[in-house]
């Protein structure tokens, strides 16, 4: 049972975590000391890959030697020393997600040095989640045993595609054979497994788009991410794009929806697909706005409503977040602009915004303005069901067009008076 | 001086034949040089006025001439613009004069502004010497070119001179003829001042200056005049004459011409073709000649930012005080908020304004496409001037409508008579007549609506002639077209930013156009969006533009939702700036791009 609070703090700013901004300081101890009241989610990063896609925007980076691993690890255990003694008392966990970067990439004696610290560090609901990423190229027996006699009971694989040239294209260090057997592995050992694939990409056609997800499902694979291959910023690809056209992601966007509903996948969330009960808790908490700790260079927690990042200097991580802990970004939405993001996260979801709940952390009036400017909308984009509202598929196919609809509306009420000519009125 | 020793005159001339060059010739040759000043300070060097053939007009020059015998003469140049847009002033700088310098172009020929010109001079009873121009060129024909002056003009070329301007040659020979052939004016000292502004500049710190040629009587500073148009009284600050640099002088005679400085605050209290007379004894009569002109092509002008209206509004203001020619009134227009309807004499005109707005006065503004004047003849038997499509009223009102006409003179060579035809058969012209110049070259003359002249009539013309072509044009009056007001709608709404009048023939061609170009133009919606064209009640042209079907962010975990949330807030922004017809959002690009009054608007 989650308590929720509302801590009344002002609009928080963009800021060093240093020691002279004694208020944000005690914000944040507030924050970590009701959020460790009850059970959250965990969130580890793992900064560390065999080599860098050019598609990739997360921070990661090729280790030069295992050493700079081991250090990272110690300053881990730092870190979640210190939070704990921010807040008074140990987190526990109802989700543990390792993330990265590739964790698979940890050497075996570094995997155990990793759940020791986890172990020693946090408390664990029974029945808590817990997750890691892997990549084909470094998972092995050795690890996934590791992982089997601990408590990680979900592996998420970065598959990505099934077809070599593709993959070559990508850049991805594994060969789709190798992809496969990672894949039988995964499950022979027993763990819910999930597959990220990416649509998107040259010459890719709807054909072999198809065979791959039929792949899968006749895998037995029961959790599917699916993601279209953006130029993001901070990516290889981002500063100089590929010279082959992309295509337009729709037509391999929506049939994954219709073809993978009917083979007994649920769309969970715009991009998550998941046989019943399969869905990842962890990042259902993210959309939910549950409260999040995150650990690692470049992490990124929630508590309470504040929204931290760690830096992404590794460097910098490793020097000195046991003395000033490793904060250097934090943001607290308020009012309208809160209720705003939430309900655009929520929407994320296939259960959508659940009125009793949004009203309650966010007041009637915003659960009332939600509803009008996405009313008019209709059936074409929204599901709606008692105390309820939430994206069809077609509507989570623009959602970006919709969330703007709900977010453009944040004039004053008085503003809406004016004429047509002015102001932009979400009544239609 | 007496007006015996005066010669008034002026240099007519298509554009590029020489006018200038010669003109400085002739200043220079009378020492009257100074040449600083002989632009007129008033008139910006705009690109736009030399590619459209308008050269700066010069200040009414007074020249001292001593001929052969000894005997000293004053000569009095007066410069006129070139373009047909502004041929009132043309006839009111020609009527300052006695004689006026036909200058051809020895390799040209004769061409439409040499016609045009020529023939506003004849109507004033100027005595007109013709001039062979660039004979120093290797290709210079000049008995070919005296030879069409005489058959298409029909003057008398006995005693043409032939000069180089360039290189000099035969300017003497120039200042001899207008002595000897230009007559003296006439006039009467004694009878009650009529002094003919034929032309008003406005200057900063001076106020109006008035360009003036004493007719009769005189005029001194201190002396209470009035300006007969109007009414108005002042009293003159200064009398004097143009050197080119301004020189005060004590009076100006009958047959002089000069500047008068009064007080005058804005151009419409002095202007063009009106007559200054004494107040205490004033004309029974003013000069003839004058009219006010009016506006034939009108365009909507917006500020790109709202909040840029009271710039534009200033601008325009600053404007008219230099041009008294421009109209301007408020308007609105639901796509494109609060901005003015303008009024021009012509395109060029129009072209000047906007680039002076843009380039003087820094404001960035939107213009809508031109359109011209229409009356609008009512079942009631009223008649209504329609300077937009909006001021239509209802088809069912409507008995009538007419659209202003042009008789359009062209000169080409005879290769490209059939694809000017054709040109001229597809803008609904009327074939008036053709002749032949010389077994090379043609003068074709059409009748043409105006409406389909300023849709890109010119650069057209110069396309399929390869520029060998010229025109001129003048108006002929209103004539009744099968006309229709072509309503635009988007998402079944009226947008008048986008509604146009054309011929009815035309409506469903026109009607493609403007909804193929929406359609590029607007983006994609949550909703399927109808854009029509429709005459009246009937849709004659629809198309959808197809709604979104992919706009969305595919990951979103822990650290990508501040970032991705700063996205949508961004776009979020850019929607607000749209503007919205109904459910529909449309940037402002869009409307700029559509709105640009450019060639390619019109297939």
């Amino acid at each position: 049972m989650r308590r929720s609070r509302s801590v009344s703090c002002d609009v928080g700013g963009r800021g060093g975590w240093n020691a002279s901004s004694l208020r944000n300081e005690a914000l944040l101890r507030n924050a970590a000391a009701f959020a460790s009241d009850a059970p959250l989610s965990v969130y580890v990063h793992i900064p560390f890959c065999v080599r860098k896609c050019p598609y990739c925007a997360f921070t990661s980076l090729v280790p030069a030697s295992g050493g700079i691993i081991d250090a990272y690890l110690e300053a881990l255990e730092g870190e979640l020393a210190r939070w704990t003694e921010t807040a008074g008392r140990m987190f526990c966990a109802e989700t543990l997600y390792i993330g990265g970067g590739t964790p698979s990439l940890l050497a075996p004696r570094q995997w155990e040095r990793l759940i020791g610290i986890l172990e020693e560090g946090l408390r664990f609901l029974p029945g808590a989640e817990v997750s890691v990423e892997a990549n084909p190229e470094s998972l092995t027996a050795t690890s996934l045993r590791l992982w089997r006699n601990w408590r990680i009971s979900r592996v998420s694989l970065g598959v990505q595609s099934f077809d070599e040239e593709e993959l070559a294209w990508l850049r991805r260090p594994h060969s789709a054979a190798r992809a496969r057997d990672a894949l039988s592995a995964c499950l022979a050992a027993g763990f819910r497994t999930s597959v990220d694939l990416m649509f998107g990409l040259p010459f890719q056609t709807l054909h072999r788009w198809h065979r791959t997800l039929q792949e899968l499902h006749r895998s037995g694979v029961r959790h599917l991410s699916l993601y279209q291959l953006s130029l993001e910023k901070g990516s290889v690809w981002g500063a100089s794009p590929p010279s082959e056209p992309l295509p337009d992601g729709y037509a391999f966007y929506r049939f994954a929806q219709w073809y993978l509903r009917r083979k007994g996948y649920g769309q969970y969330e715009i991009a998550s697909f998941a046989a019943p009960g399969e869905w990842c808790r962890h990042n259902l908490a993210y959309w939910r706005g549950g409260n999040v700790l995150g650990l690692g260079a470049a992490a990124w927690g929630f508590l309470e409503g504040i929204r931290y990042g760690n830096g992404n200097n590794l460097a910098r991580y490793v020097a000195e977040v046991r003395k000033k802990g490793a904060v250097s970004v934090e943001e607290r939405l308020e009012g309208r602009k809160r209720a705003g993001e939430a309900a655009v996260l929520a929407l994320r979801t296939a259960g959508g915004v659940r009125f009793r709940s949004f009203a309650r952390r966010h007041g009637p009036e915003e659960a009332a303005r939600l509803v009008r400017c996405l009313e008019p909308f209709g059936e074409r984009f929204l599901r709606r069901e008692p105390g309820r509202i939430a994206f069809s598929p077609g509507g989570m196919r623009v959602a970006n067009a919709l969330w703007t609809e709900v977010l453009a509306d944040d004039e004053d009420d008085a503003s809406l008076e004016e004429g047509s000519l002015s102001g932009r009125s979400c009544r239609r | 001086m007496e007006t015996g020793r005066i010669r008034n005159f002026c240099i007519i001339a298509h554009v590029d034949h020489g006018k200038s060059t010669l003109a400085d010739r002739l200043l220079e040759l009378t020492a009257t040089v100074d040449m600083r000043f002989l632009k007129a300070q008033h008139l910006d060097t705009l690109e736009l006025e030399r590619e459209r053939g308008i050269t700066i007009k010069l200040v009414p020059v007074r020249m001292r001439y001593r001929d052969r015998e000894g005997d000293e003469y004053i000569l009095n140049l007066i410069d006129t613009p070139g373009h047909v847009d502004f041929s009132y002033e043309v006839s009111r700088s020609l009527a300052a004069c006695e004689g006026a310098l036909l200058v051809v172009d020895a390799a040209q020929g004769v061409e439409a502004q040499t016609v045009a010109n020529a023939y506003l001079a004849v109507e004033q009873d100027l005595e007109l010497l013709p001039v062979v121009n660039k004979i120093d060129l290797a290709s210079a024909q000049p008995e070919r070119a005296l030879k069409e002056l005489e058959d298409v003009i029909g003057i008398d070329t006995e005693g043409a001179l032939l000069v180089s301007a360039k290189s000099g040659v035969g300017i003497a020979e120039v200042l001899d003829a207008v002595v000897r052939r230009v007559p003296a004016p006439e006039g009467d000292p004694e009878a009650p001042l009529q002094a003919l502004i034929f032309d008003s500049v406005y200057d900063n710190y001076r106020g109006v200056i008035c360009y003036v040629r004493v007719v009769n009587g005189s005029i001194r500073s201190g002396q209470q005049i009035t300006f007969m148009a109007n009414g108005i009284s002042d009293q003159v600050e200064e009398v004097g004459f143009f050197t080119p640099s301004m020189r005060a002088s004590e009076e100006l005679g009958p047959g002089e011409v000069g500047y008068v400085i009064a007080n005058v605050k804005t151009l419409h209290e002095a202007r063009v073709g009106d007559t200054i007379t004494d107040a205490r004894r004033p004309a029974a009569k003013p000069l003839p000649g004058y009219k006010r002109v009016k506006p034939v092509v009108f365009c909507g002008f917006y500020p790109v930012e709202r909040e840029e209206y009271p710039q534009l509004r200033d601008a325009l203001e600053k404007l008219q005080l230099n041009d008294s020619a421009i109209d301007f009134t408020p308007e609105t227009s639901a796509a494109l908020g609060f901005g003015f309807r303008c009024g021009f004499l012509g395109l060029l005109h129009m072209d000047i304004a906007k680039e002076r707005l843009q380039r003087e006065f820094n404001v960035d503004l939107v213009a809508t496409t031109p359109n011209v004047g229409y009356h609008v003849v009512l079942t009631s038997g009223e008649i209504l001037e329609a300077h937009r499509p909006s001021d239509f009223p209802d088809l069912g009102k409507i008995e009538e409508i007419r659209e202003p006409y042009i008789k359009l003179s062209m000169f080409l060579p005879t290769d490209y008579v059939g694809k000017v035809m054709q040109l001229c058969q597809d803008k609904r012209g009327v074939y008036g007549s053709m002749e032949y110049i010389t077994p090379e070259r043609v003068r074709l003359v059409y009748e043409l609506p105006l409406a389909e002249f300023i849709l890109d009539f010119h650069d057209k013309l110069k396309s399929v002639s390869r520029g060998y072509a010229s025109l001129d044009y003048e108006h002929v009056g209103f004539r009744q077209g099968n006309l229709v007001k072509v309503d635009v709608l988007l998402n079944d709404e009226p947008v008048d930013a986008f509604s146009f009048i054309c011929h009815q023939d035309a409506a469903y061609h026109r009607g493609q156009a403007v909804v193929r170009k929406l359609k590029e133009l607007i983006p994609r919606q949550l909703f399927e969006v109808p854009i029509q064209a429709a005459v009246g009640k009937k849709v004659i042209v629809r198309q959808n533009i197809k709604p979104l079907r992919k706009d969305v962010l595919s990951k979103c975990y822990g650290g990508d939702i501040t970032r991705k949330r700063k996205l949508l807030e961004k776009q979020k922004e850019g929607k607000k700036k749209m503007k919205q017809i109904g459910r529909v959002s449309i940037p402002q690009e869009a409307f700029l791009a559509f709105l640009k009054v450019s060639e390619d608007a019109e297939e």
